[in-house]
């Protein structure tokens, strides 16, 4: 029996040990992508700096992608965490799994180092193999492309061979076929084309359908175990209700990559397409309430870890307001128009992918912390239980005000660079240097040092929660839970 | 084809849109709540709000020109029916799905959620 | 025990989400292809890469009632005309170049990208190049030293790259054949440059 409080491998399964590895390199990751942030913000506001040396094309490489990674990073250790209780079995070729995933953390390593030190290479497909990709979100060279498939090849079989071998439940089932879909769809972006429309066609193929579809499904198969292991919800339940929400979700997601095939040369049907399904995407998230607040009045929420069920809200209502609220504000083509490629698809993409997926990875973290040191207690009254909360309090402060600035910044330049000046060269400078984006600019920075300060409060809580905590994990079907 | 947002209605484009799902989801919480809290007295706040989709949705359409075509003024019915009939459906789906649990009924004490 | 409605079973849901991803999957594979018949190089919105030995302008379109890209006379680049390899060969060294430079973290290409700095889709025709006798040398010059150019009132300056003046070139055309795609009429109430001075034939729109 290990000591309670106190971080032991010994309260771990093989697959958890393997994903507190990832989880560890994610969180460092999501440091990464605060940082980089951090950086191309400041260069907003101060345009010499470090010009020359850290330009502002490298920082902002350096924050997609590490978001990116330290998302998948994230899924990928979520994965292995309720893969042994939900297969009822070990994990099939963990030493494999072990391997692989120190050579793909030493790719990544490999590809920031390339990214900072080497940054650009001549018009030749060497570059590309060997320097940067240069497409948003999968600049990863190609030779990285490659390991990333490798690695996810091995990460599947791990948990096809741990299901085949245990059991197959309904979670096992959506799970498999989703990496299956994730795996495939990163081929689609794994090609160079001259011609810039087909290139962004099948671009968007990657983002679209990996963010919008597949992630969305992973996360939910992540978030049905959790509801089975944290609320005691029955399997039988949980499992109809992740049909349904991947039935909603592919059904409104899968062409809803219509949206983004407005201006890219592609034929006028898809703003037909994309307006269409863009008015379906919240019916998902329309379903996700009414389920959760029939789900709250049944169980009454006895939860025995605070700190993951608050993330567990704050993911329902960040998806609510990041996808739902912020995209169909400028999606129907009639006003994406002008919106297209102004800081609105900024502000959206900040408070989607926080509230879709870092929330859900940071709740999980939780569920790690507290696993790892014993089930140690995590409900009310928690010693220093400040920690979490102001660490959330600062994370979605910085967030909202981070949103809320580019919004307004994007609100301006769609009226004056894009409708008035029709995004000419000088509209463009006309719109950044209007004191509404000015101003807009220096909050967001703000907003990012609370953003800042709130990461550094997860580090530091993540590494101590429970340490001074004497009592056990509060049970499931005591009465005694108290609200967070 | 389509007819671009007039400028002086870029405001009232994204002021709508965004109350039409804010409203939705309201809507589909005030249902959901009033009906599991068993308090018939809310769901007239509840279809309150689908009033408020209902307008927004109206002068969204207006604004984005979505009347001169009759393929947009077929997804804006959709949409107003869709979202009208959605939180009943989805409540009837959680009744049939949670149907084999212990207490099927709701019991009223204070949840935390949303 | 239980007394499930059908529409409630597990069973009929499982079935239903892959009938529905499957659906929408068949469904986007039958638009790729038919979109691929626009975009590809000489399809039916995407120009074929000999664009770039003709003049490439955007008007507005009074029937379409959007921007449109408009194919003018012959005026190639650089002054010289260029065979459609020679010039597919050119504008895929130039597309390179922007993969390779990594323009899209700074930049917008048909509004994808960073908003750092302006979209290029319209680059070719943007009126700050001067007039469009200058404006092929004035796009190279820009390309291969951009750091002590004037760019705008707010200090904000594109980075020398290390571009060589062969990957400046084929990246302007690749710059000229993109901003002849058509784009459905983004970027909006876009003014292009004065290219009337020549003597103007028949101006025809890009596709009908």
């Amino acid at each position: 029996m290990t000591a309670l409080g106190v971080f032991d491998s010994a309260n771990l399964n093989g697959g958890q040990k393997l994903a507190m590895k990832y989880f560890a390199v994610s969180l460092a990751l999501f440091g990464a992508q605060v940082l980089f942030g951090v950086l191309a913000g400041l260069q907003y506001l101060f345009p010499d700096f470090l010009y020359g040396v850290i330009d502002f094309s490298v920082n902002r490489t350096l924050h997609v992608n590490a978001l990116v990674v330290w998302l998948l990073y994230g899924f990928i250790g979520g994965t292995y965490w309720m893969l042994e209780d939900e297969a009822d079995h070990k994990v099939v070729g963990l030493g494999l799994g072990n391997l692989i995933f120190w050579v793909l953390t030493l790719a990544v390593v490999v590809v920031v180092l390339v990214y900072l030190l080497v940054q650009v290479g001549p018009a030749e497909m060497k570059s590309i193999w060997l320097i940067n990709e240069g497409r948003e979100y999968i600049e990863a060279p190609r030779w990285a492309d490659i390991g990333i498939v490798v690695a996810v090849l091995v990460f599947f079989f791990n948990v096809v061979a741990t299901f085949a071998k245990g059991r197959y439940t309904g979670i096992g089932g959506v799970l498999v076929m989703d990496l299956l879909a994730l795996a495939g769809l990163y081929l689609a972006g794994m090609f160079y084309t001259p011609n810039v429309s087909v290139d962004q066609f099948w671009w968007w193929w990657v983002i679209h359908l990996w963010v919008e579809a597949t992630w969305e499904v992973l996360v939910g198969c992540i978030m049905a175990y959790m509801l089975i292991v944290t609320l005691g919800v029955r399997r039988r339940i949980v499992e109809t209700w992740l049909y349904i929400e991947v039935a909603l979700m592919f059904g409104s997601g899968i062409l809803g990559l219509g949206h983004h095939y407005f201006w890219i040369g592609t034929p006028q049907y898809w703003l037909t397409i994309g307006g269409f399904f863009s008015a379906l995407e919240p019916v998902p998230l329309v379903a996700m309430v009414v389920h959760a607040v029939f789900d709250s009045g049944v169980h009454r929420l006895k939860n025995s870890n605070h700190p993951a069920l608050a993330w567990t809200i704050a993911q329902a209502a960040g998806n609510f307001f990041g996808a739902g609220v912020w995209g169909f504000m400028h999606t129907l083509p009639q006003i994406n128009l002008y919106t297209h490629g102004t800081q609105w698809s900024a502000s959206h993409g900040h408070l989607a992918f926080f509230g879709a997926y870092s929330t859900a990875v940071i709740a999980f973290f939780y569920l790690a912390a507290q696993k790892s040191r014993g089930n140690v207690w995590m409900s009310g009254n928690l010693a220093g239980g400040w920690k979490w909360k102001w660490s959330m309090a600062f994370l979605w402060m910085g967030m909202i005000g981070m949103t809320m600035a580019l919004l307004i910044a994007g609100y301006e330049q769609s009226q004056i660079e894009r409708a008035i000046e029709g995004s000419s060269w000088v509209g463009y400078f006309t719109a950044q240097a209007h004191p509404w984006f000015v101003q807009a600019m220096k909050w967001r920075q703000i907003s990012g040092y609370l953003f800042s300060l709130g990461y550094v409060l997860l580090v530091w809580d993540l590494f101590t929660i429970g340490k001074r905590e004497t009592r056990p994990i509060a049970e499931l079907h005591a009465p005694s839970a108290q609200p967070a | 084809m389509i007819e671009p947002v007039a400028l002086a209605d870029f405001f009232t484009v994204f002021f709508t849109a965004a109350l039409v799902i804010l409203c939705g989801g309201l809507y589909a919480l005030l249902f959901a709540y009033a009906r599991v809290k068993d308090t018939p007295r809310l769901m007239p706040l509840a279809y309150l709000s689908y009033a408020g989709l209902a307008v927004s949705a109206l002068v969204l359409a207006h604004a984005a020109h979505l009347f001169d075509s009759a393929f947009w003024t077929l997804v804006v019915g959709l949409m107003l029916a869709g979202y009208l009939v959605a939180p009943h459906g989805i409540w009837h789906l959680c009744v049939g799905t949670h149907g084999d649990e212990d207490h099927a009924a709701p019991e009223p004490e204070s949840p935390r959620l949303v | 025990m239980t007394t499930e409605a059908w529409w409630a079973s597990p069973s009929l849901w499982r079935k239903s989400a892959i009938w529905i991803t499957g659906g929408s999957f068949v469904m986007l594979i039958f638009l790729t292809f038919d979109t691929m018949s626009y975009i590809q190089a000489g399809g039916k919105q995407v120009p074929g890469y000999s664009i770039i030995n003709q003049r490439v302008d955007y008007q507005f379109d009074e029937a379409k009632n959007r921007y449109v890209p408009v194919i003018g006379p012959e005026e190639p680049l650089f002054g010289k005309k260029l065979t459609e390899a020679e010039a597919a060969a050119l504008v895929s060294k130039g597309k390179l170049n922007t993969q390779a430079k990594n323009c899209m973290e700074c930049h917008t290409l048909l509004g994808n990208g960073a908003y750092y700095a302006p979209d290029l889709t319209k680059a070719w025709l943007d009126p700050s190049w001067g007039s469009k006798e200058v404006r092929e040398q004035q796009m190279v010059e820009f390309l291969m030293n951009p750091q002590d150019r004037l760019h705008n009132g707010i200090g904000r300056r594109m980075p020398n790259l290390g571009i060589t003046e062969e990957e400046a070139r084929a990246t302007v055309a690749f710059l000229k054949w993109m901003s002849a795609i058509n784009t459905l009429g983004f970027p909006h109430n876009f003014k292009a440059i004065d290219q009337s001075d020549a003597p103007a034939s028949a101006a025809a729109p890009a596709q009908p």
